[in-house]
This record gives structure tokens, C-alpha cells and sequence, in this order.
């Protein structure tokens, strides 16, 4: 159990009153709790503790929840090399974990977990006190077991906040549980979605669609030739903004800062160097590189990117959600970057657009994985509704 | 020999007068004990976020709209990238790409008093960096950082190179910081770095149109040190151009002491990345509206009001008006019942002197208007002579009293009456024959020896015109 955790309180401190009441929450040290130990799975940050809470820690334990400690990482986030997400679920140790998604990591992890994985739409939940990494695309993923756990954590975190001025001026959706329609709902199938997905996962994917149809739902082809352009997207202006986001890691004002530097251009250098570990160092430069001498490539990537959001948006005007597949298959331990973003070809493009997006685990006794779903930004209220009208479906429920 | 005209840019820095830094609620208050006005947000812990402070974009708004400049309905912040132990996160949040305000001008008059109209490319806010300390610890050299000013709102002023000689530098600088202390957005002293001034610099054949190479100029602490910098870097070019050498872009520090300019480093331009974290400022044009009627009156209309509502000539109404507390302060003493010509003089060459004498500002200080209102209204009214005035204005920084009440308290209420000089005036005729002879074989200077005696006989507070009159009237009368 230790080795999934990176972090458990002494003592829990006493849960307030609220819906959340009796739910233990597990979080990532990425996520500021006032006394924790908050590395962010970085050595930029070793021995670190937060000075404040973060707004989602605020805010979920003023629902009740306990928040029961923090799991293990990858270094800031990114990938899930190191990461124990989802694991604390599947051994009891909580009933819900925030994961940080950054490229479709809480939605892997859930896969992989086999329970179920929510990235809300961006803007949506505050980032203050999170130690994030892509500010543009970040969001924190909701794991569970249950989705009525998950709407009622979102409904908690969700909304405004002074502290997080970037939170767009949007009404924040109503959680209420509701109803999908039979025969009424539409789900989209994008073409260009999967690539060529090697056989076994082409085939999984069909029966997941297949199930669709037989919830009810107008299973509806549609197309996105730009689909495969969200993962070079979000490799430039991702890797760049990273770059940005991590020069505060400077060893000046705090984390760790190698001794013996002769200036302080050699301090940066032997500090920084000290810092990072060998994928995320390898994000960085990449990030540094369209920085310094392809800026424009990020300015092509960023025009292309509202092209992405644009085009999502026009197949919003055709389905109410969209089903994607979550993996194509790739090498089990990423060690370079290419792999590791082979990882995330089918659930990057959510953070690239900002869309909410559904893990669902297969149901019992069918092989894995399960699908994934998608829909309009701030669908996430109907998202999750559609997750439950699915799940009920498998009980035979007649929704 | 070849003459050679300079083209020259200004990059203006003027910190905000706001309450709090531009991200975060800190104190603005750069010259506090190092270190003390800081929080998570401007020294970028992880999990802080930047929160655009209202007054700094408001501040920001006002400094455009004075300035002439057009701000733009749709502005954002970039990051200025590059490492240094001064900026606590790697990058400087700027706006490079998107700036809140394009445009404007402001008006001078060049050496030979023609009129010259020197445009500003745009006006762009940013956040300070923090203040470097270098000490030696034993045999050790440290570098110490104190983060007050990090955080610290600032606009840029970016003009174009309109700019010919040293005098249209300092002109611009004069006029600029009149101006944005009218909208009361900085106090822009060079002397307090509150305005910090960078000037681009070229030379040129005269009469031809290139833009050369050109070469940029810090560290200038006052108004006049851009001048003397300006025409130094102009000199030095001129004469590398003429022998041939190549001038190369790179920044120069100004060495007050030497008055040289000496190169500094190559200039590093890091890149510009939009900044994904502060909202991008969309201004709506009623809130620009809002903004444009929070201007004040502005000081080239209030000295042109000046000249055609009170008759002052155009150089004291350029004068008065240059501080908007010391036009305020002659708006009220006429509000009061002072003359203009009264009002002017007097502020001019007593008040603010004594103001300044006692390390005072003019406004709050001992004098507000209506207290000299009343003790130039009493001088109008020959109630008091200029000498009198003189005295009781001395005392009424000393004192909570009315002025009128210091008058009567010094009996320094002058002596109008003819019956009670008459007395004064027989005895000193009596006193001085010789002189009332020489007054009447025509020597002017006796007439002059002969009031000054009956003034001191009267304790200084004979009425002079009265006495003057019945003291000439007597003499001529007795011959």
C-alpha cells in the first residue's frame, strides 16, 4: 500500500457535513495541501510543502469529503512512468482519485484501473494550488468506481473562484442527474478518429459502438480529416508551454540547488540539470527549442489549433457526443518521448480543445478497454448523464 | 566634413502609483525593508496564479487616454523569456504582441520655438523585476535579491524615432511626465526611478532618410543626464561613422560621473510566447468611455484656459500649469477673491519657495489655499502692506491662527489714516529741515529718505501710497 501512496496524513482531520460525507479522496502531490509534502513526482521539488490549500482541496473537504493522502506520479504529470493513479481505488484505499491530465493521463489510468475517468471540459475547476505543467490543456481527471461519485465531486470542485482568473465567464452546468433520451440522442463516430488501429483494438472498438445502439442511441458516422493533427498540436505549443511553465524551477527561491556553481549561469545550468528527469528534460528542450528557434511552427500550431476547436465545434452541430477509441496499443514502458505519446494519440485532442471526456470500463467479463466519450465543451453534466444511462443499459436497466 | 543628424526612439518605463503589485495583493512599495512585501504569487511558488490588478489596468488606461493614445479593444500578455536570478520564473510577463494602447503624441517646441509633434508607436504594460544586491560575504562575493519591486505595475512608452536632437528628448520627457502626472497615474521621477528612460540612438548623413544601425542608452537618472547622454552617444557615433568604423547594435550604460557612454553587452532578445494564463483584456467601449471621463483637464487646455480666462501671458500659463497641484492651488486662491496677477506672483516667488524652504508639499501643507486667500485678500484691501504679508505668511506656518488674527496680533494693520500721519509726518518735517530743503530744490531722493523715516516712525505700518501722497503734498505746500 506505501508504495502507491507518496504521501499519508497522521491524522485525518475531521470531515465536514456535506454530500461528500464518509468519501475518501485520494489526491496526487501536485495538489497543494497546506503541510504536504508536494513534489509534483519532481526533484525540483523535493522536500517541498505546500504553504496553502489548493481550491479543489478547499472545496472538497468543505463537502465532506476526507482527502485520505497522495499517490505516487510521473514527474509533473506528464505520462504515467512512476504513476500508481487508480490503484488506491482498486485496493480500497479510497473511493475517488484526482489525476492530472495533461494528455489523457486520468483517462489511461482508468483504463488501466478499470474504473471510470472523467476530464472535465477546461475552465471548469479552478488550477489554483496545482502544480501543473500545460496551463492551456491541464485539467485534474476524476477516477471512480462510481460516476454518481464522480458528478458529485465535480459538482463540489466545479465553478468559479477569484483566486483562478483564467476560469472563462460561463455559467457552470447543472449536475443535477437527467435523463438521455432513447432514440433521441445521437453519438457520433469520427472517421478519422482511430488511424489504423491494429486488429484486436479495431474489433473492441466495433462492440463497444455496437453497445451504443443497443442502449438506444443513433450511432451517426462523422468526419474530421484534421483529426490526426491534435497530437503534433499538442506537442509544439504543450512542449512549449511547459518549457515556460517550469523556468520557475530556477533553485532561487526555493527547491533544491546544487552547491559549487562558480556563477549563477553555471547555478541554473547544474540545478536545472539536477532537477528534471530524462523524459520530461527531453519535453523541456523540445518545449525550448520551438521557443528559441521555431516560433514559427508554435504560431502554425496555435492557428491550427483553433482550427481543431472550430471543427469540434461542427460536429457538435451533428451529435450530441462522440465515441472515440481510448488506445491504440503501444509499448507497455514508454522510455522516449515518440512512445509516450503513442500513448496518448486517441485522448489528446480533449485537451487540445478543452472537451470533457469519459472513460467507461467494459462491462464485466468483456475484454478491455472500454471507450471512451466525448462531447461539446460544458457538456459535462450530459456526458456524465449518458455515462449512467450506459452503465444502466449493461444492468439491462431501460433507461 | 560630413554633418550628420541623429534619429532617436524613447523606451519609457513608468512605475504605476497603484496600491498592490499588478498579479498579486502585495504592498507596491519597492523601498520597504527588502523582502517584506512578497506572497506566493510574486515570488511564483508552484500552484500560484497571476491576478491582473484593476487599478494597475485602470492606471495603465488613464497614462493611454492622456497621452492621445487609442487603446485597443483587445490587448494580452506575453511571456518575455530568459533566466535570471532578478525574474522569478523564467520569464517577464510583457505585452509584446497584443499592447493595451497604440498611438498618440505629445506637442513640444523644438530649440528655435517651432512646433513639433513626436509620435508614440504604443504604450504596453508590464511587471518589475526584482532588485540584484552584490556584497561580499567575508572574501566571498553574494548576490542578494530583494522581491518588493517584482510584481511592480509599469507601462512602456514605445515612441517613434522622431526624434532629432537632445533638447526634443528632454522636451518629450518634460512634457510626458506633466502629463501622466495630471492623470495621476506615477509621480515619474527619474530621480526615484518611478520613470526610467532607454534611448535608441542612430546617425545619419543629414537630409537622407536611412536608419542606420542603432546603439541603446541606460541609465540615465534625470531628465538632464538623457540629454547630456543623448548628445554624447550622438558625438561618439558621428565621429566612428567619419573614421570609418561600424556601429554595432549593442546597449551603452551612461556613467554620470565620466559623462560617457559605455558599452554594456550584447543585446540579448529572448523570445515572446502568449501567455497562457491571464485572461486576455477585452475593453468594451463604454468602459473606455467611463475611463475618458475620469481625465482631467489636461495641461495644454488648462494653460490655454489660463491665458484666456485669467490674462496670464502663455509662458506663465505654461508655467502654472505644468503642476497640476500648483494650477490647482492658483484655481483656488482665485476661487478665493485673489486677483490672477496676485495669485500668480505671490504663489510663485513666496509660497512655494517657503513651501519648499520647510521641506513641505504644496498640497498639505501648513498653507492650504484659503489661509493665503485671506492674507492676499487683506494685502488687496490695504489692509496690510507687501512687507507685512511677507511676515505673516512666515507665521502662518509656525501657527494655527488666522491670518487676521496674526495681523492684529503683530499690529501689523496698516495706517491708512491721514489724521494719525499727519502727527507723524510735522515731526519728522520738524526733524529734518535739510532734507525737506533738498526735496523741494528738486533731488527726488530726498522725498524717498523722508518716507523711510516716517515709516519707521510709524513702526512699518504706515499705508506707503497714503504716506507718499500727504508727505509730498505737505513739502511742496510749506515752500
Amino acid at each position: 500500500m506505501d508504495s502507491i501512496f507518496f504521501y499519508r496524513p497522521p491524522e485525518a482531520a475531521v470531515p465536514a457535513d456535506g454530500p461528500l460525507k464518509g468519501m475518501n479522496i485520494a489526491i496526487q502531490p501536485n495538489v497543494s495541501a497546506a503541510g504536504w509534502p508536494t513534489d509534483a513526482g519532481s526533484n525540483a521539488l523535493a522536500r517541498f510543502v505546500a504553504l496553502e490549500d489548493a481550491t479543489v482541496v478547499e472545496r472538497l473537504r468543505q463537502a465532506g469529503a476526507s482527502i485520505c493522502g497522495s499517490t505516487r506520479m510521473s514527474e509533473f504529470g506528464f505520462g504515467l512512468d512512476g504513476s500508481r493513479a487508480g490503484e488506491a481505488i482498486k485496493r480500497n484505499a479510497a473511493h475517488a482519485e484526482l489525476v492530472l491530465d495533461l494528455m489523457g493521463e486520468s483517462r489511461l489510468a482508468a483504463s488501466a484501473g478499470d474504473v471510470c475517468g472523467f476530464k472535465p471540459s477546461y475552465g471548469l475547476v479552478s488550477r489554483f494550488g496545482l502544480i501543473g505543467l500545460i496551463p492551456s490543456m491541464e485539467c485534474y481527471g476524476i477516477l471512480s468506481d462510481s460516476l454518481k461519485n464522480i458528478r458529485e465531486i465535480l459538482k463540489a470542485i466545479a465553478g468559479p473562484d477569484e483566486r483562478d482568473f483564467s476560469l472563462p465567464d460561463e455559467t457552470t452546468p447543472d449536475f443535477s442527474p437527467q435523463n438521455i433520451d432513447r432514440g433521441k440522442t445521437t453519438v457520433g463516430i469520427i472517421k478519422e478518429a482511430p488511424g489504423s488501429l491494429p486488429a484486436r483494438q479495431e474489433s473492441l472498438y466495433r462492440a463497444a459502438i455496437e453497445t451504443l445502439g443497443d442502449a438506444g442511441l443513433t450511432v451517426k458516422e462523422l468526419s474530421l480529416p484534421d483529426f490526426p493533427l491534435f497530437l503534433p498540436v499538442h506537442k509544439i505549443v504543450g512542449a512549449v508551454e511547459a518549457s515556460s511553465c517550469t523556468g520557475r524551477y530556477d533553485s532561487v527561491r526555493y527547491g533544491v540547488r546544487v552547491p559549487g556553481a562558480k556563477n549563477w549561469n553555471e547555478m541554473y545550468l547544474s540545478s536545472r540539470g539536477a532537477a528534471f528527469g530524462p523524459l520530461l528534460k527531453s519535453y523541456l528542450f523540445q518545449g525550448t527549442f520551438f521557443q528559441f528557434e521555431r516560433y514559427d511552427a508554435y504560431e502554425d500550431a496555435c492557428r491550427i489549433r483553433a482550427r481543431l476547436v472550430a471543427g469540434m465545434r461542427r460536429l457538435a452541430a451533428q451529435a450530441d457526443f462522440w465515441a472515440i477509441p481510448v488506445e491504440r496499443g503501444g509499448p507497455d514502458a514508454p522510455a522516449s518521448l515518440a512512445d509516450t505519446y503513442a500513448q496518448f494519440a486517441l485522448t489528446a485532442y480533449a485537451n487540445v480543445a478543452g472537451l470533457p471526456a469519459l472513460y467507461l470500463p467494459p462491462a464485466q467479463g468483456r475484454p478491455h478497454p472500454g471507450v471512451q466519450l466525448s462531447g461539446p465543451r460544458l457538456s459535462d453534466a450530459r456526458l456524465l448523464a449518458l455515462g449512467e444511462h450506459l452503465l444502466n443499459a449493461r444492468r439491462g436497466g431501460n433507461a | 566634413m560630413m554633418e550628420f543628424e541623429a534619429v532617436i526612439g524613447l523606451e519609457i518605463h513608468v512605475e504605476l502609483n497603484c496600491a498592490t503589485k499588478m498579479f498579486c495583493d502585495c504592498s507596491n512599495r519597492p523601498g520597504d525593508k527588502p523582502n517584506m512585501n512578497i506572497c506566493p504569487t510574486c515570488l511564483w511558488f508552484p500552484g500560484a496564479l497571476p491576478r491582473l490588478s484593476r487599478e494597475a489596468l485602470e492606471k495603465a488606461a488613464l497614462l493611454c487616454l492622456g497621452l492621445g493614445a487609442e487603446l485597443q479593444p483587445r490587448s494580452a500578455f506575453d511571456q518575455k523569456v530568459y533566466y535570471y536570478p532578478d525574474l522569478p520564473k523564467g520569464y517577464q510577463l510583457s505585452q509584446a504582441h497584443l499592447p493595451l494602447a497604440r498611438g498618440g503624441a505629445i506637442d513640444i517646441s523644438d530649440e528655435n520655438g517651432r512646433p513639433r509633434k513626436l509620435r508614440i508607436h504604443h504604450i504596453h504594460m508590464e511587471e518589475d523585476v526584482a532588485k540584484l544586491v552584490h556584497e561580499m560575504e567575508g572574501r566571498l562575493p553574494i548576490s542578494l535579491v530583494d522581491f518588493n519591486r517584482a510584481g511592480a505595475p509599469l507601462v512602456e512608452i514605445v515612441t517613434e524615432p522622431d526624434f532629432r536632437t537632445p533638447s526634443e528628448a528632454m522636451e518629450f520627457l518634460k512634457a510626458l511626465r506633466t502629463q501622466v502626472r495630471y492623470v495621476g497615474s506615477s509621480e515619474c521621477s527619474m530621480e526615484n526611478g518611478t520613470m526610467r528612460v532607454d534611448a535608441n540612438i542612430s546617425v545619419r548623413p543629414k537630409g537622407t532618410g536611412q536608419m542606420n544601425t542603432k546603439v541603446e542608452v541606460k541609465n540615465m537618472n534625470s531628465i538632464r543626464h538623457v540629454g547630456d547622454a543623448v548628445a554624447y552617444e550622438i558625438n561618439r557615433q558621428s565621429a566612428d561613422v567619419q573614421a570609418g568604423k561600424v556601429v554595432t547594435l549593442h546597449t551603452r550604460l551612461w556613467d554620470p560621473d565620466k559623462k560617457v557612454t559605455l558599452a554594456m553587452r550584447g543585446k540579448f532578445e529572448g523570445p515572446c510566447i502568449p501567455d497562457p494564463v491571464v485572461p486576455v483584456i477585452e475593453l468594451a467601449p463604454e468602459w473606455i468611455e467611463r475611463m475618458r471621463t475620469r481625465l482631467p483637464e489636461m495641461p495644454a487646455a488648462r494653460a490655454e484656459r489660463f491665458v484666456s480666462q485669467h490674462g496670464l501671458s502663455g509662458e506663465e500659463a505654461v508655467f502654472l500649469s505644468a503642476d497640476p497641484e500648483v494650477a490647482g492651488y492658483f484655481e483656488a486662491l482665485i476661487g478665493q477673491g485673489v486677483s490672477p496677477r496676485t495669485a500668480m506672483h505671490w504663489l510663485v516667488t513666496q509660497l512655494i519657495p517657503a513651501v519648499k524652504d520647510r521641506g513641505q508639499e504644496l498640497s498639505g501643507s501648513a498653507v492650504p489655499p484659503a489661509r493665503f486667500a485671506a492674507l492676499l485678500n487683506m494685502l488687496a484691501r490695504d489692509e496690510i502692506n507687501a512687507h507685512a504679508a511677507r511676515e505673516v505668511l512666515g507665521q502662518l506656518f509656525d501657527s494655527d491662527k488666522a491670518p487676521e488674527a496674526i495681523v492684529s496680533a503683530l499690529g501689523f494693520r496698516q495706517v491708512s489714516d491721514p489724521d494719525a500721519l499727519d502727527a507723524l509726518i510735522d515731526k519728522v518735517l520738524a526733524e529734518q529741515p535739510a532734507a525737506v530743503a533738498d526735496v523741494r530744490a528738486g533731488q527726488g531722493k530726498a522725498l524717498g529718505f523722508l518716507i523711510g523715516q516716517v515709516m519707521q516712525a510709524s513702526g512699518g505700518k504706515a499705508n506707503p501710497k497714503v504716506l507718499r501722497d500727504l508727505l509730498a503734498k505737505k513739502v511742496s505746500a510749506a515752500s
